[in-house]
């Protein structure tokens, strides 16, 4: 589904991403987990299009198209979605227009129907209730004085919502008490699915518990030092990132 | 420290002297017309000079001939003219003239008053020449002494106590082509009784590309529980000069409420004066300046709390693309003794292009200790990552703009009650903007 060679990535002067290679396979759940500042968010930004950032060397495709070369719109109709670790409030934009106009985006894209106002309602209605979220939601604008927990459950019911074939949550666990993560957590599952794969980036084992991945890698110095099953975010969560570093150096 | 009448003299000064005594000289008003004309030669123009006028220069205005607009048929297409058709009240202007074809006022509601200003001049002409010269002795800028001495007609909305307009009473100043550029300054006076209530639609439009002059002065007087809400529409041709006066005088627990909206001319410079005379009183000011190609618009507001417990909310936006320049300035005045003052202001400024500028300045001045005042301004670009959040939702980067460029204005667009102005300036943003699609 992804994959991802030789990755170089630089912002402005500093270099970010150091030839990063990572394959995903349909139906997989990846978590990247790594010290602060090691490039875990700016993989999941790069992939998704976000400008302000130079690919100088390396390549990611995605189901077998050429990832790069896409505008962020275009890899969202494709089925790629990011959810943001700070979602953007945007008032005067409603949180049901932007997800009707996302939907309908991949729709056409797909060269399906508009969708049915009615049909569309109860998807996002039972979307909502999956995720626990008032009903208040629908006619506030996008993220407009939402917490820190409903912005990230607005960001996994916009997923939900979507379906994407390629989610990447940017560190989705953050900032959340620990009902909220298992309501977070038990929306993302509902979405693992044999044609999906998710990409979860992560500085806690916590959401781990929640969410199992089926690969673990460990992103430091802009490269992939070590991969695992799901031990190795326990042993992550005992040692630290340092063993890590040390035997690669 | 005011220069003599002869240094002042200019071509421009000459030009308008010549026009005034030919026209003016054996008018019924004509002695309270040469106080103000004599006012206006003493001032002469403002100059960047003076502060008030710092970002704004009136000499491309000053250099042109205009002479006062001429009667002029018009035949209407009412579907690109929404104003056009519908019941209600409207009075129309078709270059400074009463159009009576175009306007219809015969719903008037009981103890409401609604006639031109010459037929008020004509039946009333006592009452009138003493409310025109009082006014004109108020006036206090060149350019409102300059519409006192040259003032043709207007409206005259005058409701009794308690007396209520449901429908809005639409104004519609228009200008068509003409040989020679031509100007107009209407009047509009507003005298709302106690409790009474009614809501103005004053708007300004041209048909073609018209090179034209309007210098509209409007006086609204709110009494003791009064409410008034005043649109201004502004969206004369690119090539016009629009310079306009409000006055506002809102008495014991009355409240004006003002959205004021510039989209024309080539420069285009709004006075709004709000006087909370008494306690209780309360304004709301709601304003959109949106220039585009070389336009200038530009808005000063003062709000003057000069009673205690008064209250005032000001939101300004601007948007400027282009070479457009957008001048915003908000000054407070608190009074002493004008305790208990409330009064908050934000202007917020988007700049769509690298050679758009704004300019925006809130002012405060406090004589009183016991208030609350608060500002802010800020100016910046669209926002970059609010736009990669709507594309990575699968909008389109043109969309995407759109859509944040119509959501900046929608606070002033939710300020707006009337459902037929709020589609309006919907869609007048679209038109300028693009459209907002439900499938981008």
């Amino acid at each position: 589904m992804l994959r991802i060679d030789n990755l170089h990535v630089r912002a402005g002067d500093r270099q970010i991403l150091n030839g990063l290679s990572l394959e995903v396979g349909a139906g997989e759940v990846h978590a990247i987990m790594g010290p602060n500042g090691s490039g875990k968010s700016t993989l999941v930004q790069v992939l998704a299009g976000r400008e302000g950032y130079e690919v100088t060397q390396g390549s990611a495709t995605y189901r077998g198209q050429d990832l790069l070369a896409l505008a962020p719109e275009e890899r969202a109709r494709e089925g790629v979605f990011l959810a943001f670790q700070y979602p953007v409030e945007i008032p005067g934009v409603n949180n049901v227009y932007l997800l009707k106009a996302a939907l309908n985006a991949i729709r056409k894209h797909r060269g399906e129907p508009e969708v049915d106002a009615f049909e569309f309602l109860a998807l996002v209605r039972e979307k909502m209730k999956l995720m626990q979220m008032d009903e208040s939601f629908l006619n506030r604008g996008v993220n407009e004085g939402f917490s820190g927990g409903e912005k990230k459950r607005n960001e996994i019911l916009q997923m939900a919502v979507l379906e994407p074939t390629l989610a990447l949550l940017d560190e989705t666990d953050s900032g959340l008490d620990i009902d909220a993560l298992r309501v977070v957590a038990n929306g993302v599952n509902s979405l693992r699915r044999s044609d999906r794969a998710i990409v979860m980036v992560t500085h806690y084992q916590r959401l781990l518990d929640y969410i199992e991945p089926d690969r673990v890698h460990v992103l430091s110095g802009g490269q992939i030092l070590k991969s695992g099953d799901k031990s190795l975010a326990i042993e992550l969560e005992k040692r630290g990132y340092d063993w890590i570093k040390q035997a690669a150096a | 420290m005011s220069a003599a009448p002869a240094t002042k003299a200019n071509a421009a000064l000459e030009r308008y002297s010549a026009l005034f005594e030919t026209r003016f000289a054996s008018d019924p008003l004509s002695e309270a017309r040469r106080a103000a004309f004599d006012e206006f030669l003493k001032q002469g123009f403002p100059t960047q000079r003076d502060e008030e006028w710092k970002y704004t220069s009136l000499r491309r205005l000053e250099s042109r001939a205009f002479v006062p607009g001429a009667h002029a048929p018009v035949a209407l297409d009412a579907a690109r003219q929404p104003w056009a058709s519908g019941a209600g009240l409207r009075i129309v202007f078709v270059n400074g003239h009463w159009a009576p074809a175009l306007s219809s006022l015969e719903a008037q509601p009981p103890g409401t008053t609604i006639v031109t200003l010459a037929e008020w001049i004509k039946h009333e002409p006592a009452a009138a020449l003493e409310y025109l010269t009082r006014a004109s002795e108020r006036a206090a800028s060149s350019l409102e002494q300059l519409n006192a001495a040259f003032f043709e007609d207007g409206l005259v909305v005058q409701l009794a106590p308690n007396a209520r307009i449901d429908d809005a009473v639409h104004i519609v100043h228009l200008w068509t082509a003409s040989d020679q550029p031509a100007m107009s300054h209407p009047r509009i006076i507003v005298r709302a009784g106690h409790h009474s209530r009614c809501t103005l639609v004053e708007q300004y439009v041209s048909v073609g590309d018209v090179e034209a002059f309007t210098n509209p002065v409007a006086t609204v007087e709110l009494e003791a529980g009064a409410q008034v809400r005043h649109y201004r529409l502004q969206q004369e041709s690119p090539r016009s000069f629009h310079i306009g006066h409000t006055n506002v005088c809102v008495r014991e627990h009355a409240a004006y409420y003002a959205h004021d909206v510039a989209l024309g001319g080539t420069l285009s410079r709004f006075k709004l004066t709000v006087c909370l005379q008494e306690s209780g009183a309360h304004a709301e000011l709601h304003g959109l300046l949106a220039p585009t190609g070389s336009q200038h618009l530009d808005t000063h507001t003062r709000i003057e709390h000069i009673a205690p417990h008064t209250t005032s909310a000001e939101e300004y936006r601007g948007i400027a693309d282009g070479r457009g320049r957008c001048v915003f300035n908000g000054k407070v005045l608190v009074h002493a003794g004008a305790q208990k003052t409330d009064a908050r202001q934000s202007s917020r400024n988007l700049l769509l292009s690298p050679n758009a500028e704004v300019d925006t300045k809130p002012e405060l001045e406090i004589y009183a200790d016991d208030v609350k005042c608060s500002h802010g301004a800020t100016t910046g670009q669209l926002d970059e990552t609010a736009l990669f959040y709507l594309r990575s939702r699968g909008i389109s980067e043109a969309q995407a703009r759109i859509l944040l460029i119509h959501a900046f204005a929608q606070s002033v667009l939710t300020s707006v009650e009337l459902p037929a102005v709020r589609e309006y300036l919907e869609a007048l943003l679209t038109e300028r903007f693009g459209p907002v699609q439900v499938n981008p």
